[in-house]
């Protein structure tokens, strides 16, 4: 909700579409555009982008709420927006469901039946559906919302707590984090054996101090003085491991190119958030707060606008995006991947995503519209009675 | 990362514009474009066995498409398949594969048995087919790696050659199960270790695209004879990469 006296940043809106697309087009498996993506230049992916401009956006909206109607007003506000999730992520595992339980009736390759048991769980179903109510069971690419809910579930608490004092929430939340990374603990999943693909004991930081980040400046605690100093070292870092990246994804296409510091850095972890990931996610960060400016004027332009809808209604087109997703890799397996199917089908979606999101952006700006005729009649008819 | 099958698509489509007709007419040749049979590392050791005519011992270890059920008795499985390929190109040397492949277990399950199961047997070549059941469990790839690792390490240590084999394709499980990452863990290892990663998951693909092996098609009763097929072009295959990393 736009307020006067302190305009949306449209920064985080327009970030937020941006990552929306990027999640979209990364779970395509074998897509060629996820050549493009954030993956293949930086230890990070979309999801980075997503869970931190979350935090930092809850932080300014439900703030507001915060401190304008008070803590309960507020935290209703909060569990609403996870219940909307909540519901949001049971539609997409009963569409998850039915293309499983279609897959698995349509198969019929004997090489298979032993080892491919993802259908398993549709032989105890009474305990697979208790399980994915529970947020326990996360199948592929179904593993991000169940993160944002609990993320949201907790945030009530964090919000108060950041009233109080910000370091008060920042410096047990590192902690976990810190645990997380030495003891490397994971957090269990159905069905047995499998863990939670976002660790919500390590993800937690990163959308923790997006909020705090996000408070801060509601605050109206200027950033500028420690940014102007860490900016040439978040620079440094982020063209580094930028270079390290490209080099690897070249060296995945062309061997002979060589992967600099492959041995020492590969795998990536990203079940745990790897420092790696977060290190270079915050030069990101750093970089682009400096460089876009607020009043950037592109954010306002025709180009942006799509990008900046997705942004605003994130959870309607992030939902769309994963199903768009499954539909998208769904035609391609069943009938052709040829590199021409894979693009029609990323333009296909990416346009289904803008033409949503416009259409959710015009709906609520009617629902928001005063309608003062019919309340003017209504007078004039008691003047008249 | 995704260079195989990019290259596949190219050989794909290559394959279409000169042998219109042959791919759907001779299942049996086993054809895979030629890229999916480069080979860049050598097998020293098993190539000092060969060399010499002594007997190769190889312990082919695995999940539920290395023991083969699929097919029916052992003899219909990939890795005794791949001993008969061989003993035709080294007609002089005594040759064995011992099948050690279990069901549903993940890498690191598997190199838990590399004591008992391989070394045991005292092979000159490990060829370790592993990933399904690991992106079937959605192990953290990682954890997927470091087995990877411990299991390469165990064969390199003792002058044991290794090969690793990835999945295999189904055009419907992709749906649901994403092996992107698993493969790309698995071609990542290998390279980093120069360790032979024989291309299962693509060749499957390539078969599949050309419609080589199409079990939509076929009744009940014909799969497994289907899946013996399959079996025999991997087998077959398998033992061309082996022939070209010892020459």
């Amino acid at each position: 909700m736009p307020e006067p006296s302190t305009p949306r940043d449209l920064r985080l809106d327009f970030f937020r579409g941006v990552s929306l697309i990027l999640i979209f087009i990364d779970h395509i498996p074998e897509n060629i555009l996820s050549y493009f993506t954030l993956q293949a230049v930086a230890f990070f992916d979309a999801a980075e982008v997503f869970i931190f401009i979350s935090g930092f956006t809850a932080a300014l909206v439900y703030g507001r709420r915060l401190a304008d109607k008070g803590a309960l007003y507020a935290t209703a506000q909060v569990l609403r927006r996870a219940w909307q999730l909540y519901v949001a992520h049971i539609f997409l595992f009963v569409l998850f469901i039915a293309e499983v339980s279609y897959t698995a009736t349509v198969f019929n390759n004997p090489m298979y039946n032993e080892e491919m048991r993802v259908t398993d769980f549709l032989e105890e179903p009474h305990i697979a559906v208790i399980k994915a109510l529970l947020l326990e069971f996360q199948p592929n690419f179904l593993d991000i919302l169940p993160l944002y809910i609990l993320m949201l579930v907790i945030f009530p608490a964090i919000l108060l707590g950041m009233q109080r004092h910000w370091l008060l929430v920042l410096v047990p939340s590192a902690i976990v984090y810190l645990i997380v990374q030495i003891f490397d603990i994971s957090v269990p999943a159905y069905p047995e054996g499998h863990v939670w693909y976002f660790n919500p004991l390590a993800w937690q930081f990163l959308f923790v101090a997006g909020a705090v980040l996000g408070n801060r400046l509601t605050q109206g605690k200027s950033l500028a003085g420690p940014m102007r100093l860490v900016y040439p070292v978040a620079a440094t870092v982020f063209l580094a491991a930028f270079t390290v990246k490209v080099s690897w994804t070249i060296h995945g296409v062309w061997e002979p190119f060589p992967g600099l510091f492959l041995k020492e850095l590969w795998p990536v972890n990203k079940n745990n958030l790897s420092p790696i990931r977060l290190v270079t996610f915050f030069a990101l960060v750093l970089l682009v707060a400096t460089l876009v400016p607020r009043q950037a004027r592109f954010l306002g332009s025709a180009a942006a606008r799509p990008l900046v809808q997705c942004g605003q209604q994130s959870l309607e087109i992030f939902c769309l995006g994963i199903l768009l997703s499954a539909l998208g890799h769904f035609i391609l397996a069943e009938y052709d991947s040829a590199t021409v199917m894979q693009l029609a089908v990323n333009a296909a979606g990416i346009a289904m995503m803008f033409l949503t999101a416009k259409m959710i952006d015009w709906y609520k700006a009617l629902d928001r519209m005063p309608v003062p005729q019919p309340a003017a009649a209504r007078r004039g008819d008691k003047v008249a009675r | 990362m995704r260079r195989r099958s990019l290259l596949c698509l190219a050989g794909a489509a290559a394959a279409n514009l000169v042998l219109p007709t042959t791919s759907r007419a001779e299942p049996a040749a086993c054809e895979v474009p030629p890229e999916l049979l480069e080979v860049s590392v050598k097998l020293p050791h098993l190539a000092e066995r060969l060399g010499a005519r002594q007997p190769v011992t190889i312990v082919a270890v695995g999940g539920a498409s290395t023991k083969g059920a699929a097919a029916g008795p052992p003899d219909l499985a990939y890795p005794h398949r791949l001993q008969v390929a061989l003993a035709a190109y080294y007609p002089a040397v005594p040759i064995v594969v011992f099948n050690k492949g279990v069901p549903r277990q993940s890498t690191q399950q598997m190199v838990e048995r590399f004591p008992t199961d391989v070394i045991a047997e005292d092979p000159i070549l490990v060829v370790w087919e592993a990933g399904i059941s690991d992106a079937v469990r959605g192990i953290e790839i990682d954890d997927f790696a470091a087995a990877l690792q411990a299991g390469i390490d165990q064969a390199k240590n003792r002058a044991i050659d290794i090969v690793l084999v990835d999945m295999q394709f189904s055009r419907r499980t992709s749906t649901v199960i994403n092996f992107e990452q698993y493969l790309n863990a698995l071609r990542r290892v290998g390279d980093l270790n120069e360790v032979y990663l024989f291309p299962r998951f693509e060749m499957m693909r390539y078969w599949s695209e050309q419609n080589v092996f199409n079990f939509d098609e076929v009744a009940e009763d014909e799969r497994a004879r289907l899946a013996a097929k399959v079996y025999d072009c991997i087998g077959r295959t398998l033992a061309q990469a082996i022939r070209t990393a010892v020459e």
